[in-house]
């Protein structure tokens, strides 16, 4: 059924395009671009037909904008070029004029920055995810005693390795094993989410030593992390960052929806009033399918609400 | 068949979990709760629990003791800092009742570190010798390459299974 519907569409598209084109004097990127509101639902919209667009022309650009955007150099003074380029390209492509649909022209090269800057921050996050964190490694080590100092202003670490890390969560005396699958970025999101978002942080970390609903904050920080990045890759999280971006998303946009996710997990955790730490795993699947419906609603606001609560 | 895979923190439990139902093993979190995965492994149905293994979640283990057919300890044969804590964890385990029918299965996994011991010294290291109460084996393995994953499994199950015939 799906397949024999993938068939038709396939040819009546472009006859519905043609039609449209020839109605309007507008083509479907045209289209799509005043007629919806700048957000998650006109980027989806060109994201789409342009992946969908079969011009030889238009199939290049994109492997180009593919290939720049993986390699991470999507980015500075090159990022302005390209974005005219792949502009000119689909001006000329479309026969559009730029004169005449200067908003247009804007609007697009929007769309693209966002499109291609989304790919490109899958890639810098890889990077980083990929990074295993290294104990002889200065710079690794010096972003985790950081992550000790803001999240612990008042405790002094007595050594490396020790007990107390597991107060902020860690699982043993030493965190180094504990960012296994997630890196480097493990330790960079919870190191974010301590610096930049100080007051939720300490706001979360408190609920973690809850005598009843208490949990690992670090460890569940990385499962986060996890989810996240999941989120990231599967395209889901699209909503969030072309809703939210104003320019070309980069890794501190990354941080601060996982901030974001972090800070929602522990309310939705504390709400469901687990029994113990074993309820773990099924409240993080029922949060990943909220968030994820939440995700299909191009409205969405994902913004953290700090509000005074009594646990 | 149900399975139970236990061991300290950063042994390997649900690595070689996802490496035996052919997951990938890149991704992996410190599991906080447990997984549980039904696999089919030569015509036997197979469940698998891995419960996380930091030491704050130790005490929950018992609830997931009733009804093991087969107990999988898994070392993490290159910590030899924490082997004594090893140690005393199975020990302390293996006196559960609840465990007492059940097969055990050592895997001295991350065979692939550099100055991992070998199973043979980790049998000694930590005296399965003195285990009367349960059949028991030791196997290397490396979950991350699953080399000899195979061989450590399918004993537990040829235990398992030449058990249940008898008592039938």
């Amino acid at each position: 059924m799906y397949s024999l519907w993938m068939y038709i569409s396939y040819y009546i598209r472009p006859l519905i395009k043609w039609f449209l084109r020839k109605t309007t004097g507008l083509c479907e990127l045209q289209r799509i671009c005043y007629g919806e509101e700048h957000g998650s639902l006109r980027i989806k919209g060109v994201e789409n037909s342009l992946h969908l667009s079969r011009s030889p022309q238009m199939k290049l650009l994109i492997n180009h904008l593919n290939d720049i955007s993986d390699n991470q150099r999507f980015a500075g003074s090159n990022e302005r070029e390209i974005l005219e380029g792949a502009t000119r390209t689909v001006l000329l492509v479309k026969q559009i004029n730029p004169q005449v649909h200067s908003q247009f022209v804007k609007s697009f090269s929007r769309c693209v920055e966002q499109i291609w800057g989304y790919r490109q921050l899958m890639a810098e996050v890889e990077t980083l995810r990929t990074t295993q964190y290294d104990a002889e490694n200065l710079d690794h080590e010096r972003k985790l005693y950081e992550l000790w100092k803001r999240l612990m202003p008042d405790e002094t670490l007595i050594s490396r390795v020790s007990k107390q890390w597991q107060d902020i969560g860690f699982q043993g005396d030493d965190p180094k094993t504990d960012f296994r699958g997630m890196g480097l970025l493990g330790l960079e999101n919870l190191l974010f989410f301590a610096e930049e978002f100080k007051g939720p942080a300490s706001h979360v970390l408190s609920h973690s030593l809850h005598p009843n609903y208490g949990y690992a904050f670090a460890i569940v920080g990385i499962n986060i992390t996890s989810m996240a990045w999941c989120l990231l890759r599967e395209g889901n999280a699209k909503t969030y960052f072309y809703n939210t971006c104003k320019s070309l998303p980069n890794i501190r946009h990354f941080h601060q929806f996982y901030c974001y996710l972090f800070y929602e997990f522990d309310r939705f955790w504390i709400e469901c009033k687990p029994k113990d730490i074993m309820e773990f795993s099924g409240i993080r699947t029922k949060f990943e399918e909220n968030i994820r419906s939440s995700l299909l609603d191009p409205h969405g606001v994902f913004r953290i609400n700090v509000s005074v609560d009594t646990v | 068949m149900r399975i139970l895979m236990l061991g300290l923190d950063n042994a390997g439990k649900t690595t070689i979990l996802k490496r035996f139902n052919g997951e990938k093993i890149d991704t992996i979190s410190p599991t906080l709760g447990f997984n549980i995965k039904t696999l089919e492994h030569r015509d036997y149905k197979l469940n698998m629990w891995d419960v996380g293994g930091q030491k704050s979640l130790r005490s929950y283990w018992r609830n997931y003791f009733e009804c093991t057919d087969g107990l999988i300890w898994v070392v993490d044969s290159a910590d030899k800092r924490r082997l004594d804590d090893c140690k005393l964890e199975l020990f302390t385990l293996l006196k559960e009742e609840r465990l007492a029918g059940a097969t055990l299965l050592v895997f001295a996994n991350k065979q692939d570190l550099p100055g991992a011991f070998s199973a043979t010294e980790l049998q000694e290291i930590l005296e399965l010798d003195k285990i009367r109460t349960h059949h028991w084996k030791i196997v290397w393995c490396s979950a991350v390459t699953g080399e000899n994953l195979l061989n450590g499994i399918d004993w537990l199950i040829d235990d398992i299974a030449a058990r249940i015939f008898t008592l039938d």
